[in-house]
């Protein structure tokens, strides 16, 4: 019973790592960015399959490549920003309209990344094994790389937790979220700290990508399902709060993994129909600021 | 002025006219030096010309190249329809007594985009002009259900090698025109329950996916295991597209029981390959059914596919003719092994085809069809004969993966290797 | 509401004309083209109803619904279901009612949030349902795949020219009405419109209804021509995305923007999977991105651009003509 219960905590914790991982990046770019990145989930892929590359061709270890892959993929996310999303800020003629257009560019970025990775790493899953041996934890076996993944999820969220909070950048990115106008008032360069939390956020897309293609097989066609799993995360911790998907994501996870054991045909059915109560119930989230009804 | 352009209308006419004899003359002459190996002696039409044969027998055949899909058609499909179009033509084309002809074969082929509607739409299109002599359908149980209906109604004989629904071959009447080469779930099970018999095993853990072939599978099975007194100790299911197996196959693991049975497709196969190492499961039977039988299964996980049990099953030392010889062709053409189940049935399709428009003499698809009903084919899955156009042979139902192939473990007749029986641990992993 | 649109200025009454002449030529076009025309003219009225009712509601309001594939889906599963048992009219009214109250209920309980919340939420429907239903087939029904009775081209196509051209006529009426006028009003400035006395919440729900009409038939009558459904094609997202596509593309200021936006796009689709078919994904994408950041008012703004420069040159000639003439 102990046992069930621990195996439950334990899968649901690791399960909520990842979900963390996945969802703080996208949480950044809409939170400051207020750019609903559906393309988050190709980023992921992206560095997963990157990640795969340079380990079966080049042996390089995966744990090293987050420091090629994570900045690459900042680059990538920043450069994406100052053109395409900042040339969107300042055609559009509001936030409404701007949210809607960069919406639907990132949906143009979904099809041309998807089918550029489907066309390097063809349709095949791709995978590999590394650290799979296991680790006993109170009676359950869990493999070693899962392990590793969920130590890198805390450490991550609590470094990041303690940049949004205490330090000046950090500062500056909670104040850009909250209001961007007032804080370029306040000597805040907008535009750069927009492209940055759109970097930051591609950054941490291809660090959780990196420690997805640990435990998982992927495959060009993924990325949507973490898109999904992303949004509803952000979604369930609330729109615009990045604590809120750090803590909504190891929420969740916790739930799922509950339900999984339960039935893992129900897990699809549950995690939608948690997000649709959300939506209906508190829109804003367990953390979000509190949303007007229009 | 007009009268110049008149005269060299008519020259451009008579030119026309000299050019489009001197064509039909050389069309004639031209596919000839090739051994007629057909039965059907020149009887009927003796003084009278025969009609002039068509270029090339041009085959229809819509399939996914992107959008999901391909993993699977570009494996198995592809390239032994390819393999056997260049086979045919190496040997000069397919003889049509019709024509006193051989002419070789073109196989005319567009995108589905993975998409089941397209594939209808091309389907349609495609019989529709007029401009194919035949068809090989796409890849999928659902994509074959779909173009049955329409194959029938265009009198197309069509044959399905990737293919897995006991509805599908039960209504066939429904479909007159359409095939199963590919054998099907409930021989698999039967040759499944009757190993797991044979070997000693007392208990199962079932796990299997939300989909038509798992929910079939999972069907024929339980009831032969009730039947035969082995326990179901364990019985999950998970929706299509999940990626992390570790829970599911925690709970088969604490179930104790001595085998585990997944009815899975490759993208579910595989990783649980993985995670069930990751974990230290290691049942006495470690069974997953599509994927196993591909060569990729044994390359990923090299020393560990050792023992693996999956669906299938053919493979290049089953005692068929020219077996050897399809899978050295497949490598020298496509630099890439046949996988061990769907591979030889695609191939067979074609041969299928070829043997009925010999044995018909015409290249009328409802001529055909008819011999398709009744002759005796000679393929490298086998020698057989449709019943209601199902095909009932195949060399192997369940294989495993010993010292590099994949053997035929099931019914003791068709076994090509004894089976390994318990697996053993997983052997510790390759390099760190 | 018609009798005034009939009194309307001519520049209405001439896309009345139009739009008449399109159904007349639409409903007797299989006499006078081939068969795979017509068969390729199904796929395009499948999505040009979709954009069209897609456009209707989300063009003015500029809330994006990711909600067709559910409103369609819901329709296709009623067409399995209950085809062989009545008349395929009535399944196909059927269909439409039912997405017609779905989308009620989903228009009740959310057309009252903030737009982005409204999009995640008709995304997260859709997948909900999809899920649910496969749920549902494997435990309790044990089927997944349904076949279902197949229709003839000819009976498709002609019911898809039925329910296009009442789509068409719907988004003319509601274009040149007060209906949409307040929707537009809504669209800009949602306060203000509710300060005027529009009842803003009512209006976006029955509208958003009304169109999910023309996508429940639209799947009803589609099922009859795949064959062959379950859930991942009946609720495939991408049948919610791609008429967002076409709407954008084609330019959702002109009623025929939309209809142009997929003829186009369907037309390059079956060109890149005849001839590039590994790359189409990739030139939507960069059409796509094209098209938001430099061409926001679609095809339509560029061809009356185009239309308007060719008006002036041709103004211009007539002077330079009448001055040769005169002197």
């Amino acid at each position: 019973m102990l046992e069930t219960a621990a195996e439950i905590i334990v899968t649901g914790l690791i399960l909520g790592g990842a979900y963390a991982l996945i969802a703080v990046g996208l949480s950044l770019q809409y939170g400051v960015g207020r750019v609903l990145n559906v393309a988050h989930g190709e980023f992921i892929i992206l560095a997963a399959l990157a990640t795969w590359s340079l380990y079966t061709v080049f042996g390089i270890n995966p744990v090293l490549s987050i420091a090629i892959i994570a900045p690459a993929l900042f680059a990538l996310g920043y450069v994406l920003d100052r053109t395409m999303f900042n040339y969107l800020r300042k055609t559009s003629e509001n936030d409404d309209h701007f949210e809607g257009r960069s919406l639907l560019a990132s949906f143009g970025l979904l099809f041309v990344i998807q089918n550029l990775m489907l066309l390097t790493w063809g349709a095949l899953l791709r995978g590999y094994s590394f650290l799979n041996t296991s680790v006993t934890i109170f009676g359950n076996r869990y493999g070693a790389n899962r392990l590793l993944a969920l130590g890198v999820s805390v450490g991550v969220s609590v470094i990041f937790y303690l940049y949004i909070k205490r330090t000046r950048t950090g500062k500056a990115i909670r104040a850009a979220a909250e209001s961007p106008d007032m804080a370029s008032t306040l000597g805040v360069n907008k535009k750069r700290v927009m492209a940055m939390c759109f970097g930051l956020g591609a950054g941490l897309a291809g660090l959780a990508g990196v420690l997805y293609s640990m435990m998982f097989d992927v495959q060009g066609s993924r990325g949507i399902e973490l898109t999904v799993v992303a949004i509803v995360v952000v979604v369930f911790g609330g729109l615009g709060s990045i604590t809120g998907s750090l803590i909504g994501g190891f929420a969740l996870g916790l739930v799922i993994s509950l339900v999984n054991w339960f039935d893992p045909s129900l897990s699809l059915v549950a995690f939608y129909l948690i997000f649709i109560l959300v939506l209906l119930i508190r829109p804003s989230g367990i953390m979000g600021r509190q949303i007007h009804a229009d | 002025m007009r009268f110049l352009t008149v005269l060299i209308a008519l020259a451009l006419v008579a030119a026309a006219c000299v050019e489009s004899t001197e064509d039909t003359t050389t069309t004639t002459a031209a596919p000839e030096p090739v051994t007629t190996q057909a039965e059907t002696p020149d009887t009927t039409s003796a003084p009278e010309p025969l009609p002039d044969p068509p270029a090339e027998i041009v085959i229809g055949n819509p399939i996914a190249l992107s959008g999901g899909n391909e993993a699977g058609s570009l494996l198995s499909q592809v390239p032994s329809y390819d393999l056997w179009a260049a086979d045919v033509n190496a040997a000069g084309g397919i003889y049509v007594a019709e024509f006193d002809a051989s002419i070789p074969v073109r196989i005319e082929r567009v995108d589905d985009t993975s998409d089941v509607g397209t594939a209808v739409q091309l389907t349609q299109q495609m019989l529709e002009s007029g401009e194919i002599d035949f068809y090989f359908p796409p890849w999928g149980t659902a994509f074959n259900f779909a173009i049955a209906p329409i194959v029938s109604e265009f009198q197309m004989p069509t044959a399905g090698c990737t293919v897995g629904s006991s509805e599908l071959v039960e209504n066939a009447a429904e479909y007159p025109y359409f095939y199963t080469l590919l054998n099907q779930a409930p021989a698999q099970a039967a040759g499944l329950v009757e190993l797991l018999q044979d070997v000693g095993v007392t208990s199962v853990a079932i796990i299997h996916h939300d989909d038509l072939f798992g929910i079939e599978f999972s069907a024929a099975v339980e009831p032969a295991l009730a039947e035969v007194e082995i326990e179901v100790a364990f019985k999950e299911t998970y929706p299509l597209g999940t990626a992390d197996f570790t829970q599911i196959l925690r709970g088969a693991q604490d179930s104790g029981a001595d085998a585990f049975l997944a009815f899975s497709y490759p993208p579910e196969t595989f990783p649980m390959t993985g995670q069930a190492i990751g974990i230290e499961f290691s049942p006495d039977l470690f069974m997953a059914a599509v994927g196993v039988a591909f060569p990729a299964y044994r390359d990923a996980f090299g020393p560990a596919a050792e023992g693996v049990v999956g669906t299938g099953v053919w493979n290049p030392n089953v005692d068929i003719e020219d077996a050897q010889g399809f899978f050295d062709r497949h490598v020298a053409m496509h630099d890439a092994e046949p996988d061990r189940w769907a591979s030889a049935a695609c191939y067979a399709t074609g041969q299928v085809l070829q043997q009925a428009i010999e044995a018909a003499g015409t290249l009328d698809p409802v001529k055909v069809k008819e011999a398709m009903d009744t002759i005796e084919f000679d393929t490298i899955i086998g020698t057989f004969s449709f019943d209601n156009q199902v095909n009932p042979v195949y060399p192997g139902q369940i294989g495993q993966w010993q010292d590099g192939e994949f053997e035929i473990i099931s019914h003791t007749a068709d076994r090509t290797a004894e089976p390994i029986f318990p697996k053993g641990a997983w052997p510790p992993p390759p390099e760190e | 509401m018609l009798i005034s649109t009939l009194r309307a200025e001519k520049k209405e009454r001439r896309a009345l004309i139009y739009i008449v002449v399109t159904i007349v030529l639409l409903a007797s076009a299989p006499s006078f083209i081939s068969e795979s025309l017509v068969i390729t003219m199904i796929t395009v009225l499948m999505y040009a109803t979709l954009t069209l009712s897609w456009t209707m509601f989300s063009g003015p309001t500029r809330l994006v619904s990711l909600a067709t594939a559910v409103l369609f889906g819901v329709g296709v599963y009623v067409s399995a279901v209950l085809r062989g048992s009545m008349p395929i009219e009535l399944i196909v009214l059927i269909g439409g009612a039912l997405a017609f109250i779905l989308a009620l209920a989903i228009g009740v309980l959310t057309l009252r949030l903030k737009g982005v919340y409204f999009i995640l939420f008709t995304f997260g429907v859709t997948a909900l349902v999809g899920n649910a239903t496969l749920w549902w087939e494997t435990h309790v029904t044990g089927t997944v795949g349904r076949h279902i009775e197949g229709a003839s081209n000819s009976v498709v196509y002609l019911l898809m020219v039925i329910i296009f051209s009442l789509a068409l006529l719907a988004a003319f009426i509601l274009r040149n009405s007060a209906a949409g006028m307040a929707l537009r009003g809504i669209g800009e400035n949602q306060t203000a419109a509710e300060h005027i006395g529009i009842h803003v919440t009512r209006l976006k729900v029955l509208i958003f209804a009304g169109t999910a009409i023309f996508m429940g038939a639209t799947g009803a009558v589609m099922a009859t021509r795949w064959r062959y459904v379950d859930p991942s094609l009946a609720f495939d997202p991408l049948i919610s995305f791609l008429p967002v596509v076409m709407a954008i593309f084609g330019g959702i200021s002109r009623l025929y923007g939309p209809i142009l936006g997929t003829i186009v796009l369907i037309v390059l689709r079956e060109f890149l999977i005849t001839e590039y078919p590994y790359v189409y994904l990739l030139i939507f994408g960069v059409t796509l991105i094209g098209v938001v950041l430099w061409l926001p008012g679609g095809l339509v703004e560029q061809a009356e651009k185009l239309i308007f420069r060719l008006k002036i040159e041709w103004i211009k000639l007539k002077m330079r003509w009448k001055r040769w003439r005169t002197a």
